[in-house]
């Protein structure tokens, strides 16, 4: 390991990180809580909801001192960062205000506003029924993923999560990711055995070779398997049948064993 | 990742199907100690009973294999095999729940929880196997 250490201050907290490391990645590790909307460990950060904005300051800035989003902010030597204060407070009362202005039917937000303090928005209510954020975090797994298959559209007040020309977006495989992901469970779908529908398409899933049982949408078996290298077999039981078929043929070496030593099961 | 189990630790589970009783301790202890609670019912038990009869008992955990599918379909790289147990462990933080790793194990040995869809699996409690430790027959060992 020749990574470079940096010290750095959490709440008056001296602390230890590596070179590239974010202010929240260090904070969570350590257990210092940072609230947040838009952050996934696995996928690149954006700092779209600013609920993660810190306070940081440093010896060599004169006094110097601002806030910034701490999912988007490196580490640097002798970072001195307070993650709650009168200030913090405010500025995260206000992303709440208005985020509840925009969601007023989202219960994760409504949630999350309450336990800020914030009831009740003191802006003007969005018209618009939406219980999305923007935080693009569904386009931003659909990417990691490689797919891409959704992205933003618009701007301003016409900013929406949208899907190609408004049309069944051919890219999609199904997988659900963006819907597992959102946080304010805004992403719809629906399952009826053999279809799984999003985002307009209708996807076939392939069935478990031994249960028939629905396994994963067919695209997204194609899909992983040219992405990972791994043959269709893996794709091609339900995890249940699988672990039954590893039963069976422990039993049945078990049982070659127990004859070949000449004992009696 | 082509290490053999023991070029960096000497301890590997074993799992001697003729001393099995069925009892379902290990998985009473798997549970507890990962999810705090002793309930049979919860899928963080990663030691499964089967083939229920005198001697021909099954206790299947993870394998950890060396070229596993599970890490290689995994989108996000939450699957990481830790270097001082060579067990492949999930981060729970990168984990997006898609349930690939649960498909691609040719075993069945990866499960998700209900509420979160994150995946759990085995991760031989950090080197210290709670199920070999409470199993009352001495069929699940780790030395």
């Amino acid at each position: 390991m020749n990574e470079k250490t940096i010290n750095l201050e959490i709440n008056g907290r001296f602390l230890q990180a590596r070179e590239g490391e974010t202010v929240l990645q260090v904070a969570r590790r350590e257990g210092i809580e940072i609230p947040t909307l838009c952050h996934h460990d696995a996928i690149e950060p954006v700092g779209a909801c600013r609920l993660c904005l810190v306070e940081i300051t440093h010896p060599d800035w004169k006094g110097w001192k601002g806030l910034v989003t701490a999912c988007l902010y490196p580490v640097e030597e002798g970072l001195q960062v307070v993650t709650e204060s009168g200030e913090i407070g405010n500025a995260r009362r206000t992303v709440l205000d208005l985020l509840l202005a925009r969601c007023p039917d989202s219960e994760v937000i409504r949630d999350l506003a309450a336990a800020h303090g914030v009831t009740e928005s003191s802006y003007r209510l969005n018209k618009v029924k939406t219980t999305c954020i923007l935080c693009g975090l569904c386009v931003r797994v659909c990417a990691t993923k490689g797919v891409s298959a959704i992205n933003t559209a618009g701007r301003g007040i016409e900013k929406r999560i949208s899907i190609p020309f408004k049309q069944p977006p051919k890219d999609c495989i199904g997988c659900l990711s963006c819907a597992h992901i959102c946080p304010t469970n805004t992403i719809r779908f629906e399952e009826n055995g053999d279809i799984r529908k999003i985002w307009g398409r209708n996807f076939a899933m392939l069935k478990c070779e031994a249960c028939g049982c629905p396994v994963m949408p067919e695209a997204q078996a194609e899909f992983e398997a040219r992405r990972s290298g791994l043959s269709a077999e893996f794709f091609s039981l339900c995890p249940d049948c699988s672990r039954a078929k590893t039963v069976q043929t422990m039993a049945t070496a078990f049982d070659m064993t127990m004859m070949e030593s000449g004992e009696t099961a | 990742m082509n290490e053999t189990l023991d070029t960096t630790n000497n301890k590997v589970l074993t799992i001697t199907p003729s001393r099995c009783t069925a009892c379902r301790t290990c998985e009473l202890a798997c549970s507890f100690s990962h999810a705090g609670k002793s309930g049979p019912g919860i899928p963080r038990i990663r030691a499964y009973l089967f083939c229920e009869g005198a001697g021909k008992n099954q206790v299947l955990t993870c394998f950890q294999c060396d070229e596993a599918a599970c890490v290689q379909v995994c989108p996000v790289e939450a699957l990481r095999r830790r270097e001082d147990t060579d067990a492949i462990e999930v981060d729970r933080q990168r984990c997006i729940g898609c349930g690939l790793c649960s498909i691609a194990c040719p075993f069945g040995h990866i499960v998700h929880e209900r509420s979160s869809g994150i995946a759990v699996k085995c991760d031989l409690c950090g080197g210290e196997p709670a199920c070999a430790a409470f199993c009352p027959t001495r069929a699940i060992s780790y030395e």
